[in-house]
This record gives C-alpha cells, sequence and structure tokens, in this order.
C-alpha cells in the first residue's frame, strides 16, 4: 500500500472541507455590509468568533484525542489531518473576525497567539513531512540503540587493540574511548555536532601518528584507525538522529505552550468582551 | 558451494554447544537479517553485514556486493576463509576450519562479546538524547503562560470591574482594563476613556441608552413619538446604529444606504409619511420644502408648483435697494448698497442676523417729523410712543420757542408762551395748546395716516414732500382705529423668516467662495412677497450625490440632513420646551 501522507488523507477531505469553510467565510465577509465598519461585534463578528473559538477549543481536543487509544471517533491520522487543514481554515475566519482591527489590547493578543500556534504548527507539518524520510535515509537499517551498542563494541575492540601502540597513539585512541559524547546538551543536540568530538580528532591525527611504525605495529594501528573510522562514521550518524528527533520534537515545546496561552487569552477576549458588552 | 557452519556458544555450565548447520547457496549471507545463512542475531550486527563466496574458497566479503544496505559500507574488506583464519565480526568472531569432506569449507561462529557482558561505558555517556530528556519543559511553559495571561490579561482588570466584596473602593493605581479597550474612542467620548463603567454599567449587559442620555440628553427620536412611524423605532438602541471604540472620527456611518433602506419607498413603511421619496440626492430627491410662517400658523411649501410667496407685512423692494445706480441718501447723495449692508452674519457665520431698523434702515429712513428740527426723530417701535413724543415736542414748542421757530413750526405770528412779556392770559394759553395739539395731531396724521388720509389732509394742509416720503407706511402696514381720543395706529408686526428650511444643515459660511446672488436673486425682485430661496437645481451646480462624480461634491443625506430630530440644531436660541421622552424616560430608570 502506498503511503499516504496526512495531508492527501481520504483524498483531501479535510483541504475540501477547509476550503469551503474559508471561501464561505470570505464571501459572506464581503457580502455583509456592517452599520460602521467590519468588527467582531456585528453578527457575522459573532457568528465568525463562534466559530472561530469552537475551532480552537475543538483543535486544543486533538492534545487529548491523539492520546486516547481506545477511541473510536475517527482515526488519529484523520484527527491530524483535520486539524491541519481546520486549523489553517482558523487563520482566515479569525482574521475576517477580527474585521482586520488590530490593536495593543488583550484582542489582539489572542489573535496574535492564535497565528503563532497555527505557524508553529506549520512548521511541524512542514518538519513531519520532510524530516523521517531523511531520518530514515541516516539511520539505515539501525536504531539509535544499535548504534550505542556497536559504539560500545567498537570501544571495546579498539580498547584491546589499542594497548600494543605508542603511548602517543594510545592517548590520542583513550581520549575518543573515555571522552566521545553523545547528547547531553541542548546545542550538542539540536546542532547534531560536537566540535570538541575526541573521536574526529583521533581520526585526524592516527593516519600522522603512525606515520613511523613498521610491522605488526602499524598493522595494529592501522585496524585501530579503520574501528576509529567505523566508529566516527557512526557517531556521526547517531548525532544527526538526534538532532532529527529534536527537529521532530522541539516545534511542539513552541505549539503547545502557545496554544494553552491562546486557551487563557481567548478566555479573557470572549469573557471581556461580554462584561464590557 | 556448500558451506558447514557451526555456531558455538556455551551452556550455563560453561560446556560448549555446538550447532551444525548445512548451507548450499551460491553465495552465503552473514547478518542480523533473519533470511541470512549466516544468522548473526545481536543489534550490532547489520542486517546484512557481508557475504561468503566461492572464489576457488569461502571467501568473506563486505560491503562489496549486494551489502549496499551494510552500515559499514566504508570499511571494505575481503578475507579468504582458510582454514585457520579468524575474523571480527562485531561481536563476533568467525573462525576457518578445515572442510570436511564433501564441504567447500567450514566455519565456526561464536558470539564473544554478547550485549550484557558488555560494560556500558559509552552508553553511560550517551545520556540525554532527546529534548525532553534534557528537561525543556512542555507542560510547564504551558501553564505558567496559562496562568500569566489568565492573571494579567483578565482577573487583575477583570478585578477592577466586577467590585470583589473584599476589595477596598479606592481607585485602583493602574487602569488595567486598559489592555480591554478595543480601539480608539471618538475624540468627544476620550476624557471618559479610562472609565468603562461610564457607558458599560452593568457587566454583561449590553450599553444601555440611559448611559448614552446621561449626557445626551437634548438628543430626539427620529420622527416624533406622536407619529405612527415611531413604533419601527421602538425597541432599539442607540448601540445599534453608534458604535464606538472604531477611530476618533465617529460613531456612525454617513452612508446613503442607511437612509434609503426606506426613504427610497417611505410609505411603504411609514404610511402617513409627510415626506416625499428620495434615495440620492444626485437623481431621486424632490424639490425642497420651505417652511412659511403666516398669520394662521406654519406652513410648508414644496417649491417647482408655481411661484411661492410669502405676506411678512413689510414693503421692502430689494430691486429699488440694489440698484447698481445707488439708493438715495438724505446727506450723502446716491449710495451703492450690496446685500452685506443689511444681511449681517451671526455669530456662528452659518446664519444672518435679523434686520433692525435702526442698524440698517434709519441711516436713510430717518424717522424725522419737524423740517425745522432734523435732530429730532420719533421712536421706532410703538406707535403711541411716537404720538407721545410728536405732542411733547409740540407742545415744548408752544412754551419756549423763539419767534422764528414759533412761526415756523406753527405757521402763525408769535413766539412761545414764557418767552412773551407779562404773564400769559388763559385765552393766551388755551391758544397755544390748541395751536401745539392741532400741529402734533396732523403730523401723527401725516406719519401713520393711510394714504387716502394723508392726501385728504394734504389738501387742507399745505405740507413737506420730504415728509411724505417718511411716513411710516412707506415700509409698514398701518391700520387706523378711530377712539374717543382722536385715531390711533397699529403697525403690523413684521415677520422676517429666520430659517427658510429650519431642518437643514446649511452654513452660509462654508459656500462664502460663491457670490449671494448665485442662489438669492433678489436684484429684479419689486415685492417683499417674493421669496429668493434657491431650488434643488441650484445646489445640483455643484452637489452630487453619493456616488463621486466629476466636478461635483459628493453629497450624502448626511450632509444636510439629520437623523435625530432636532428642532433649528443650529440655532443659539432654540430651547426644548420639554426633555424628549427618552431623556425623560432614561431619568425615570434611574
Amino acid at each position: 500500500m502506498r503511503h499516504q501522507s496526512i495531508l492527501e488523507y481520504a483524498h483531501f477531505r479535510w483541504f475540501k472541507a477547509a476550503l469551503a469553510m474559508s471561501v464561505i467565510a470570505g464571501a459572506v465577509y464581503l457580502w455583509h455590509d456592517p452599520p460602521v465598519k467590519p468588527y467582531g461585534g456585528t453578527w457575522l463578528g459573532y457568528t465568525l468568533g463562534t466559530i472561530g473559538a469552537l475551532l480552537i477549543l475543538w483543535l486544543l481536543w486533538f492534545g487529548v484525542r491523539k492520546r486516547r487509544y481506545v477511541s473510536r471517533v475517527g482515526s488519529v491520522q484523520g484527527w491530524l489531518s483535520a486539524h491541519v487543514y481546520l486549523g489553517t481554515a482558523l487563520l482566515v475566519v479569525a482574521t475576517l473576525h477580527t474585521g482586520f482591527e488590530l490593536g495593543w489590547n488583550v484582542h489582539t493578543l489572542a489573535y496574535v497567539l492564535m497565528v503563532a500556534t497555527v505557524a508553529s504548527g506549520f512548521y511541524g507539518v512542514y518538519v513531519y513531512l520532510s524530516v523521517p524520510g531523511l531520518m530514515t535515509a541516516n539511520r539505515g537499517d539501525e536504531t539509535l540503540d544499535a548504534m550505542i551498542l556497536k559504539i560500545d563494541d567498537l570501544d571495546r575492540e579498539i580498547r584491546e587493540k589499542a594497548l600494543s601502540l605508542p603511548d602517543q597513539i594510545l592517548k590520542v585512541v583513550n581520549a575518543s574511548l573515555d571522552g566521545s559524547r553523545l547528547g547531553g546538551t541542548l546545542g550538542r543536540v539540536l546542532s547534531g555536532r560536537d566540535r570538541a568530538c575526541p573521536t574526529a580528532a583521533a581520526v585526524r591525527d592516527l593516519p600522522e601518528l603512525g606515520k613511523r611504525l613498521t610491522g605488526d605495529v602499524a598493522k595494529l594501528n592501522h585496524e585501530v584507525y579503520t574501528l576509529l573510522l567505523q566508529k566516527h562514521e557512526i557517531l556521526g550518524r547517531a548525532r544527526r538522529d538526534l538532532r532529527f528527533k529534536a527537529k521532530l520534537d522541539l516545534w511542539l515545546y513552541f505549539h503547545v505552550p502557545l496554544a494553552i496561552a491562546l486557551l487563557a487569552a481567548l478566555s479573557a477576549h470572549v469573557i471581556s468582551v461580554f462584561l464590557y458588552w | 558451494m556448500k558451506l558447514l557452519v557451526i555456531s558455538q556458544s556455551r551452556n550455563r555450565a560453561g560446556r560448549v554447544v555446538q550447532v551444525r548447520k548445512e548451507v548450499t547457496a551460491d553465495w552465503v549471507r552473514v547478518g542480523r537479517n533473519a533470511a541470512s545463512e549466516v544468522l548473526l542475531a545481536d543489534p550490532r550486527i547489520a542486517l546484512n553485514q557481508g557475504l561468503i563466496v566461492d572464489r576457488n574458497g569461502p571467501v568473506y566479503t563486505e560491503g562489496e556486493m549486494g551489502t549496499m544496505t551494510s552500515t559499514t559500507r566504508r570499511a571494505v574488506r575481503s578475507v579468504r576463509l582458510a582454514p585457520g583464519t579468524a575474523i571480527d565480526i562485531g561481536p563476533y568472531k568467525l573462525t576457518a576450519i578445515p572442510a570436511p569432506e564433501g564441504y567447500t569449507g567450514a566455519i565456526t561462529v561464536e558470539l564473544v562479546r554478547p550485549a550484557d557482558n558488555v560494560a556500558p561505558e559509552f552508553l553511560a555517556r550517551a545520556k540525554k538524547l532527546t529534548l525532553a530528556s534534557l528537561g525543556l519543559p512542555k507542560r510547564a511553559v504551558s501553564l505558567a503562560l496559562f496562568v500569566i495571561l489568565a492573571v494579567g490579561v483578565f482577573l487583575l482588570p477583570a478585578g477592577r470591574v466586577l467590585h470583589l466584596p473584599w476589595q477596598q473602593p479606592a481607585e485602583p493605581v493602574v487602569a488595567t482594563d486598559r489592555f480591554w479597550n478595543p480601539g480608539p474612542l471618538i475624540l468627544s467620548h476620550q476624557p471618559i476613556q479610562e472609565k468603562c463603567e461610564a457607558c458599560h454599567e452593568l457587566p454583561f449587559i449590553q450599553v444601555r441608552d440611559a448611559a448614552c442620555l446621561e449626557c445626551h440628553q437634548r438628543i430626539g427620536h427620529h420622527v416624533t413619538p406622536e407619529f405612527k412611524p415611531a413604533v419601527l423605532f421602538q425597541g432599539q438602541r442607540c448601540a445599534q446604529c453608534h458604535r464606538d471604540h472604531k477611530g476618533v472620527r465617529s460613531t456612525f456611518r454617513d452612508d446613503d444606504r442607511f437612509c434609503a433602506d426606506c426613504h427610497r419607498d417611505i410609505r411603504s413603511r411609514a404610511n402617513g409619511a409627510q415626506s416625499q421619496n428620495a434615495s440620492d440626492f444626485a437623481h431621486d430627491h424632490p424639490p425642497f420644502r420651505l417652511t412659511i410662517a403666516t398669520d394662521t400658523g406654519v406652513k410648508r411649501v414644496r417649491q417647482g408648483a408655481g411661484p411661492i410667496e410669502e405676506q411678512s407685512h413689510l414693503a421692502f423692494p430689494h430691486a429699488v435697494h440694489l440698484d447698481p445706480a445707488g439708493v438715495r441718501h438724505p446727506d450723502k447723495g446716491k449710495v451703492k448698497l450690496d446685500c452685506a449692508a443689511c444681511h449681517e452674519p451671526d455669530a456662528s457665520k452659518r446664519n444672518f442676523e435679523p434686520i433692525a431698523m435702526a442698524r440698517h434702515c434709519q441711516a436713510c429712513h430717518r424717522l424725522e417729523f419737524e423740517p425745522a428740527v432734523t435732530s429730532r426723530q420719533v421712536p421706532h417701535g410703538r406707535p403711541a410712543e411716537a404720538v407721545t413724543v410728536i405732542r411733547e415736542f409740540y407742545a415744548n414748542l408752544a412754551l419756549n420757542a423763539t419767534q422764528d421757530s414759533f412761526e415756523k413750526a406753527f405757521g402763525v405770528p408769535g413766539a412761545g408762551l414764557l418767552r412773551r412779556t407779562g404773564a400769559p392770559t388763559d385765552s393766551q394759553r388755551r391758544e397755544a395748546l390748541r395751536l401745539a395739539d392741532g400741529k402734533a395731531a396732523r403730523v401723527a396724521m401725516q406719519l401713520f395716516g393711510t394714504r387716502l388720509a394723508a392726501t385728504g389732509r394734504k389738501s387742507e394742509q399745505v405740507s413737506d414732500e420730504l415728509f411724505e416720503v417718511r411716513v411710516c407706511r412707506t415700509c409698514h402696514e398701518i391700520v387706523q382705529k378711530e377712539g374717543a381720543d382722536g385715531p390711533s395706529w397699529d403697525v403690523t408686526p413684521v415677520r422676517q423668516n429666520p430659517r427658510w428650511m429650519p431642518d437643514s444643515r446649511f452654513d452660509h459660511a462654508a459656500h462664502a467662495q460663491s457670490k449671494c446672488t448665485d442662489c438669492h436673486d433678489v436684484t429684479k425682485s419689486k415685492r417683499s412677497s417674493d421669496v429668493a430661496m434657491p431650488s434643488i437645481a441650484d445646489c445640483r451646480k455643484c452637489h452630487g450625490g453619493s456616488r463621486p462624480e466629476e466636478r461635483k461634491v459628493t453629497s450624502s443625506c448626511m450632509l444636510c440632513h439629520g437623523f435625530h430630530e432636532q428642532k433649528n440644531p443650529w440655532d443659539p436660541q432654540f430651547k426644548p420646551r420639554h426633555p424628549t421622552r427618552l431623556a425623560a424616560e432614561a431619568a425615570r430608570a434611574r
């Protein structure tokens, strides 16, 4: 079965729904003739505002629905497809609800948070569509755990073999064995690099250091170098893997808090508007 | 190729256990893949790690062929499996042993570094690989943002509004509900901008008319409540048309559509409407209706159906006064007058002061009554006072006049009674009084008398011609009444029409670039009954409709009309007799 992205779920069902919603909202907005100028307090403003608020609540509910594995209300794939498209339609509905009237107030705050949430969602969709392919290509047929085990195994092998090497070389090799890191800080995870990676240093320095070696020691040195090359390569891939995973995760650290902040601002907006009706 | 594969491991007791397997294939796959002939079931091994091929004996290769998915693509190696050769494949050791009879080769495979025996040194350092394990907060940030916003933009401002029981009534230092203000108020409402409750009196209740009418007490209905169409407006709130927080200019939309909705076909909405249909000034607007005062009240006459006349009870030919050759002045000869000589703008500059005899007429139309004494004039206004002044004047002459004055005034020889030598006799006194009264009566008759009476008098008493043109009836209509003390006169009050279209908003100052006669052509008018109000055609020379038009001022309904009924909205003298019904209701509701 061909893989189907969430965007084309059910023959673009939710794309069509969102498009219809946006077009209808836009058409009514153009037809509507408000008493002073378009804003959230005309009948159309109230209608669009109600639709927008309900949409926001429903979009927030996705955070609950995706954790309800036993729920049978549609598939999570369908929900996500709808989440993406109706979230986009929300942008249109809410913008028309404002009547393009913005200012330094709680109402515009809610709007800005909504736009920021949707924008972070767009980035999330982009990441979800582009990164997994790169991630698979990077991993090959291994998992991150396998890579780590493999590095551990290589370390053992290197440690055994490097014992007979000259001190100078052993020092460089041991630095790789004892000092190579994976992850640990936000910078390393997000960049997918380690600027001070001892394995990279060892790979760089070993050929030069082993130049004068001869006979069995030279052979052993070459073996160790080969193993270090393997380790370096796996380390690089593991780091890229971390980076991809972080990329898949990071946007949610904005999307979710922004959405929750939006809930607060939206509530303040709705209540304040009717408090001072 | 026929290969003997011996998988070697140790059981718990430490004894070596061997599993023999015979493989016949063109090439033998080595890897984690379950389909591999040599299965190395360990995560550290690639899915398809390598191949054993027959090249005049078994050869182990990695990364050359069929192993493109190998993770160790770079490390290409090829090792001939001669008996005794041992190679490391990850944690496994692969050793070639002498091939038994009938086999191409034989190998033993042993896991020498089981995963759980490996001291996980690197694994120990490979912690915190994901954002979550790095402690990047998601829920905490969400919760914090929610709380900050809920408190900052809702609870604090709401605390100001809701007057909670534990609150002190003192004004807070910061008006935190400023952030709830959705947009700027119109300029005139900005003084109460920080005081939301001035209009938003009750929480969760729409702004009530009472709040508006607290200040806008004199605002009227669109039609007075006595008329039936008033029902059309019942239950409407001020805020349905007037929306504030929509910019500093206006709370309503200056839009013909709003008016035309009803007035395009007004009788379908209001059966008894007196106005005619109108939807656009340029092409769908009836001729103007003039408000004209009559003796019995006010009448409204629409232009276009024949000439309109008014009755002001004043004789005034504009043509004479605006004669380009000038008009006769008693001292200065011919004087040229223009409109502004009499029509002076009032304080608002929109309209004109009423014409006053003293200021505008009397310089020429002097009220002298005795040719010999040009410094004396009768007072203008009350005929009885004028008669008294005349009588007193001649009585004084009869007492005090020099011989010259006496003879000029009374036409008989003599002098004032007090200027004669010796005490006057009774007959002299009576004669003096008779002369004075007789002269005063004649003068009064000349001033006030009707033309017939004056003519009759003229035959028996030759009088000044100059005097003839200065009599009151030159301008006024006069009614003579015969009483016991002789005739008395009433001057019919003059009616000046200050506002011909009292409900329109017309600003003369805004039209100062035009000449008066562009709209009010009176240069040929010989009678004061002529009405010189401009017609709609005159206005349309410059004013278009609601749609922009070349060389025309775009003119919406609201340019000239107001929505709310307000008698003389710009008349500073106007005082409503009582507050409007809406204001009265608002006051009661409080």
